[in-house]
C-alpha cells in the first residue's frame, strides 16, 4: 500500500510520455554512494603514489594518512551495492564461480585485486617495521596484535627495511594503473549502457578517473587539516599548498573534460538531445547547474586558484583551502548524482521525465546512506590509532630512516 | 647476504597467500556443486531436477481429443489463442484418467475470467475489460457470457460496449459532447472483427486544429494555440491526452 501511494505521488510529478516501468528508479541514493565512495579510494590513493613514485617531497605528511584513508572507504566501497542488492552472503559465489564476461562480476574481482594486492599489501610494507618496534613498547594486547599484523615478522634490519622501501615502490607503481583500473571499471559500466544515452559514452571512465583524483585529493586535504587542528599541531604549509595546487590543476582538467563531453554530446545532436537538455534545465538544474557546476566545481576552482598565488595570509589560507575542498566534496557527490540518479530520470521513448523521491528510513533510504558515508570515517579512526599516520609517532630509528631513505631512494 | 635470499617478512606473506589459496580450493570443493560448468555457467543436474518434475499440464491438444465440440467452437472464437488449462486448470491426470481428477470448473463470478479482463491500463486498447465492481455485480459471468465462445450475442451498437473505460473517462471531460466518430474513422466492419478492422487517429495536427487552433471558427471559450510554434513536431494526442485533455 505504501509502495502504492509512493507510485501516485511519483505519478503527479511525471512530465510528458514515460513507460510504467519507468516511473520509479531502480537505483536510489546507495548506487550513488557506490561511485563516489570508489572515487575516493582511487583518488586517495593517486595522491599517495604521487610521493612514492613521483617524489613529490612536499605531500609526504600525506602519505600514510592517504594510504588508510584509501582503506577505510575501500572497505565501506561495496557496501552501498550489497545493502541494495540484499543477500550479501551470496556476494562471495563470484569468487567460487567466476563469471568473467559478467562486466558486474568485474567489480568483485577487480576490488579483490586493489585490496588484496594493493592496498593491504602496501600498508604492510609500509608499516612493518614500525609495527615491529611499536610492538616491543606496547601492552600485551596490543603486542599480540602487532605481532598478528605482521605475521610474526621481527626483522628490522637495514636491509629488511631496504626491502620494504622497494616493496613498497614496485606497489605503488602497480597500484597506480590498479586505481585507475577500480575507477575506471566504475566508469565503464556506466559508459558500457548501450541504451542509455546519459551514459553511454566512451569519454566517462576518463571524466570518472579525473573526479576521482580531484575529490581523493580534496578528501585527504580535509582529514589533513582536520586531523592536524584536533592534534592541536600547525599544519605543513608547503604540504597544503602542494595539495592546493594539485587540486586545482585536477579540477582544471577535471572541468574540461566534463566540457568536452558536454560539446562532444551537443554536437552530435543525436535524437536524445532534446530530451536530454529539457532534464538539465529542469529536474537536474539545481543539482547539475547550481551544486555541481556552480558551487562545486567553478567555486573551488576560483577559490583555489585565488588562495594559492595570491599573497593571502597564511590562516585564511588554511582556511580558503578548506572551503574549496569542502566544497569539492559537494560537487563531486552531486556529479555522481548527476550520473546515477539523471540516467533514470528521462523516458526511453525519450518523451518524458520522471522524478526521483529520496525516502528517509529503509534499506535505500537517506539514513543508511548517511550511515554508510560516516562508517569510513569510523574505521578511519581505529585505523589511525592502530597504525598511527604521524611522523612524531613513528619510532626514532624510522624517522631517520624514512629522513635519509628520502633521499637514498 | 647472498644475493637470491628470500627476505624474511616475503615468506611469511607467502605463507598466508598459499593458505589462502588452500581455502579457497577447499572452499571451492565444498561449495561448488560437482555438475557445475558441465553445460554453461549453472549446474548441469539442474535441469536434470527440473525435468524430472511430474508433468501437471496435459496441453489443449490432449483435450480435445475428447472434448472435440468444445474444441471446435473456441478454435473459432475470440479465445482460441487461450489452453483450456488456463481456466480448467492443470488436467495431465484427468487425461490419464478421467475419473481420478475432475477438471476445474469456473463457475463462480469473479474466478478466472477478471484475471484477463479487468481493467488494467497497461492492456491494449479494444481489448474487451471490465471493472469486476461495477459490472453486472453478483452475476456469474457465465450466465452472459460462453467462454468457449465469448464473442457478444448482439453486435455491439455503441462504442463503449467495449471501451467503457474510454467513454467514463471522456463523459467527465470537456470533450464529452463529441462522438467518438468525430476522431477516429472506425470501418463498420470493426464492430464485428475488432481486430482485423482497426480504427484511425488523427495523423494531422491541423485535425485537433480545427477546433483549437488560433484562427478557427469554434466557439470562444474553447482553448486556442499557435499551431506553428506550440508543441514543435509532436502530433497533438502524443502530449494531451484526447479523452481527458485536463489531466
Amino acid at each position: 500500500m505504501q509502495h502504492l501511494e509512493r507510485l501516485e505521488s511519483a505519478a503527479e510529478q511525471i512530465s510528458g510520455f514515460i513507460y510504467p516501468n519507468e516511473i520509479e528508479l531502480h537505483w536510489g541514493l546507495l548506487v550513488v554512494l557506490y561511485p563516489y565512495i570508489t572515487g575516493l579510494v582511487a583518488g586517495a590513493f593517486i595522491l599517495a603514489s604521487l610521493e612514492k613514485v613521483f617524489k613529490v617531497k612536499e605531500v609526504e605528511p600525506t602519505y600514510r594518512l592517504a594510504l588508510l584513508t584509501a582503506l577505510a572507504f575501500l572497505l565501506v566501497a561495496p557496501l552501498p551495492l550489497l545493502a541494495h542488492l540484499g543477500h550479501p552472503e551470496r556476494s562471495f559465489e563470484i569468487f567460487l564461480t567466476p563469471h568473467f564476461k559478467s562486466a558486474m562480476a568485474m567489480f568483485g574481482f577487480v576490488y579483490a585485486w586493489y585490496l588484496m594486492l594493493v592496498l593491504l599489501l602496501e600498508i604492510w610494507f609500509e608499516y612493518r617495521a614500525d609495527l615491529v618496534k611499536w610492538g616491543r613498547e606496547a601492552g600485551p594486547f596490543k603486542k599480540l596484535l602487532y605481532w598478528l599484523i605482521t605475521l610474526g615478522s621481527r626483522d628490522v634490519s637495514p636491509e629488511a627495511v631496504k626491502f620494504d622501501d622497494k616493496a613498497v615502490h614496485t606497489i605503488t607503481l602497480i597500484g597506480i594503473p590498479s586505481a585507475f583500473l577500480l575507477h575506471g571499471y566504475v566508469g565503464f559500466i556506466f559508459g558500457s549502457v548501450k541504451a542509455n544515452p546519459w551514459w553511454s559514452s566512451v569519454l566517462m571512465p576518463i571524466v570518472f578517473l579525473f573526479s576521482a583524483i580531484v575529490s581523493g585529493i580534496s578528501l585527504v586535504l580535509l582529514i589533513y587539516y582536520v586531523t592536524t587542528l584536533v592534534r592541536r599541531k600547525q599544519p605543513d604549509m608547503t604540504c597544503l599548498d602542494k595539495l592546493a595546487s594539485f587540486l586545482l590543476y585536477a579540477l582544471i582538467v577535471d572541468l574540461s573534460l566534463e566540457v568536452l563531453d558536454f560539446i562532444h554530446r551537443l554536437y552530435e545532436s543525436e535524437e536524445s538531445i532534446g530530451i536530454l537538455s529539457e532534464m538539465i534545465v529542469s529536474k537536474l538544474y539545481i543539482s547539475l547547474t547550481i551544486v555541481q557546476i556552480l558551487i562545486g566545481t567553478i567555486g573551488p576552482l576560483l577559490i583555489l586558484a585565488f588562495s594559492r598565488f595570491s599573497r593571502l595570509p597564511t590562516e585564511l589560507k588554511r582556511v580558503a583551502y578548506f572551503i574549496a575542498a569542502l566544497l569539492v566534496q559537494v560537487g563531486i557527490f552531486s556529479t555522481r548524482w548527476n550520473v546515477v540518479i539523471g540516467g533514470q530520470l528521462f523516458s526511453k521513448s525519450l518523451r518524458g521525465l520522471t522524478v526521483y523521491k529520496l525516502e528517509l528510513g529503509g534499506i535505500e533510504g537517506l539514513f543508511t546512506s548517511i550511515g554508510l558515508l560516516i562508517l569510513p570515517f569510523v574505521i578511519l579512526y581505529v585505523l589511525v590509532k592502530l597504525l598511527p599516520p604521524w611522523e612524531e609517532d613513528r619510532p626514532e630509528a624510522s624517522q631517520g630512516a624514512a629522513a635519509s631513505g628520502m633521499t637514498a631512494d | 647476504m647472498r644475493i637470491w635470499r628470500i627476505p624474511d617478512q616475503v615468506i611469511r606473506l607467502a605463507v598466508v597467500l598459499v593458505a589462502a589459496v588452500v581455502v579457497l580450493v577447499v572452499v571451492r570443493g565444498r561449495f561448488v556443486p560437482p555438475s557445475f560448468g558441465e553445460t554453461g555457467h549453472y549446474r548441469a543436474d539442474a535441469v536434470e531436477v527440473a525435468t524430472a518434475q511430474p508433468l501437471r499440464y496435459a496441453g489443449w491438444q490432449v483435450c480435445i481429443d475428447c472434448h472435440d465440440h468444445e474444441g471446435e467452437l473456441k478454435g473459432r472464437s475470440f479465445h482460441r489463442a487461450v489452453s483450456c488449462e488456463v481456466c480448467h486448470g492443470p488436467a495431465a491426470a484427468h487425461a490419464e484418467d478421467f475419473e481420478a481428477q475432475t477438471p476445474l470448473i469456473p463457475r463462480q463470478r469473479g474466478a478466472q475470467c477478471p484475471a484477463c479482463h479487468e481493467y488494467l491500463s497497461s492492456r491494449p486498447t479494444g481489448f474487451p475489460q471490465i471493472i469486476e465492481r461495477l459490472h453486472n455485480p453478483l452475476q456469474p459471468c457465465i450466465e452472459c457470457h460462453d467462454p468457449h465462445d465469448p464473442t457478444p450475442p448482439q453486435v455491439p451498437e455503441s462504442c463503449a460496449a467495449c471501451h467503457a473505460q474510454i467513454a467514463r473517462t471522456k463523459a467527465v471531460s470537456h470533450h464529452v459532447a463529441l462522438e467518438c466518430e468525430i476522431c477516429h474513422d472506425a470501418p463498420v466492419e470493426h464492430r464485428e472483427q475488432p481486430r482485423s478492422f482497426l480504427p484511425k487517429k488523427p495523423t494531422q495536427r491541423e485535425f485537433c486544429g480545427g477546433c483549437h487552433a488560433e484562427d478557427a471558427d469554434s466557439q470562444a471559450e474553447i482553448p486556442r494555440i499557435d499551431l506553428a510554434a506550440h508543441g514543435e513536431r509532436y502530433l497533438c494526442w502524443q502530449c494531451h491526452y484526447p479523452h481527458h485533455p485536463e489531466s
